[in-house]
């Protein structure tokens, strides 16, 4: 999933025009002017300052379910539809803005994905770099997740492998599928395991924000890394393990 | 996307699929994953102890067209090479001969993993064999 930030940081053309209303020149707020309620232009922010929640992981989806749908009622276009061309426009961006956020941080992976990504981290690349790095030490690369996980990985997709060989030829091999079966439950298993150790990388994360802590900031981000990475092996297991016994 | 002629040509006409004896001292193996797509490789190679010339090389791929392709361009690649000259193949090179586009990088990254951990497997094995490191170079 690629989450576009550009038009989400990209620096403000100017900084006056951010802080007040471009109507009435008070104070304004994100989305809309505090003292005569009329839409303001997108400002440069984040998915989460446009919900006005700091930069943490623990969100309170309800909270954030609320904020969602009261401002799509207020920003929708339609609703604006008699206002000024601008300030049409303005909703109409607000509100794509407002879809995009509420979409990512719902989601605990994507909102964990989208933290990394405001955080530097570069998760398409990873692999990249390392094995230049390894090129230009001479080193074997590190393996981004465990050998045992890739060698479990491996070996599931050789029986996948022999059991869709099977269907075509109109074999049925009771004992394989059993095998399936279970491996299948212990990766769900795993599965779930990992979406509670996030959790606890979530806290780590929230309290180094707390704190200002920058080692424990990294550390946290690293681990999430770690996790999603081996989580991607699993879900495409899962997937197709699911697919080959037709469930 | 489109794939490009040489991708499909291996695709679909993949060269040393298979496996060989992961024990045997001659054999290395090297087994890599791509985490960006939770896609897997797996590629060994058989290596002349006298001369270090890689005589044979297998790959199974569980991954994307591009996956299968380069690791399939790989094994045809390091045939007849010494393991030091093997060692010099870059993921780019892949990249230029199959003509994959930005978004299959990372597939042409696996395949040259794939030959590096295989290479050091094997030269691990060597050392464990006899004390002294088998490269002269
Ligand atoms: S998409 Fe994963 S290796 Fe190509």
């Amino acid at each position: 999933m690629v989450i576009d930030t550009s038009k989400t940081i990209s620096a403000p053309a100017s900084g006056d025009t951010t802080a007040s209303c471009w109507s009435c020149g008070d104070m304004r707020a994100a989305h809309f002017c505090h003292a005569c309620g009329k839409v303001q232009p997108p400002l440069p922010v984040n998915y989460f300052s446009f919900f006005g929640l700091p930069r943490k992981l623990n969100v309170d989806v309800l909270r954030l379910e609320r904020d969602f749908y009261e401002l799509s009622r207020k920003l929708h276009p339609d609703l604006n539809a008699r206002a000024d061309k601008r300030e049409q426009e303005w909703s109409l961006e607000q509100s794509s803005l407002l879809n995009d956020a509420y979409r990512t941080l719902k989601d605990p992976i994507k909102r964990t994905q989208y933290l990394l990504r405001l955080e530097g981290v570069e998760l398409e690349e990873q692999s990249k770099t390392a094995t230049e790095k390894a090129r230009a030490s001479g080193e074997v690369k590190k393996q981004i997740v465990p050998p045992d996980l890739l060698e479990e990985v491996f070996e599931l997709n050789m029986q996948l492998e022999e059991l869709r060989m099977n269907k075509k030829m109109g074999e049925h091999d009771p004992a394989l599928v059993k095998d399936l079966e279970a491996h299948k439950a212990q990766f769900e298993k795993k599965y779930e395991e990992l979406a509670e150790e996030l959790k606890g990388h979530w806290n780590r994360w929230d309290q180094a924000v707390d704190r200002n802590n920058g080692d424990e900031r990294r550390g946290a981000l690293d681990s999430m890394v770690d996790l999603l990475n081996r989580r991607s092996y699993i879900r495409n297991l899962v997937r197709d393990v699911n697919e080959a016994l037709g469930n | 996307m489109a794939y490009s002629d040489k991708v499909l040509d291996h695709y679909s006409n993949p060269r040393n699929v298979g496996s060989m004896d992961k024990s045997s001292n001659e054999v290395g193996t090297g087994l890599v994953g791509a985490p960006e797509c939770g896609d897997v490789m797996k590629l060994q190679i058989k290596v002349n102890p006298q001369t270090n010339i890689i005589e044979d090389a297998k790959f199974k791929t569980f991954g994307c067209g591009s996956a299968i392709a380069s690791s399939s361009l790989a094994t045809e690649w390091v045939k007849g090479k010494t393991v030091d000259e093997a060692l010099q193949i870059k993921n780019t090179e892949i990249v230029k001969e199959l003509a994959l586009p930005p978004v299959k990088i990372h597939c042409s990254v696996l395949a040259e993993d794939a030959i590096r951990a295989a290479i050091h497997d094997w030269k691990a094995k060597q050392g464990a064999a006899k004390p002294v490191a088998v490269e002269t170079k």
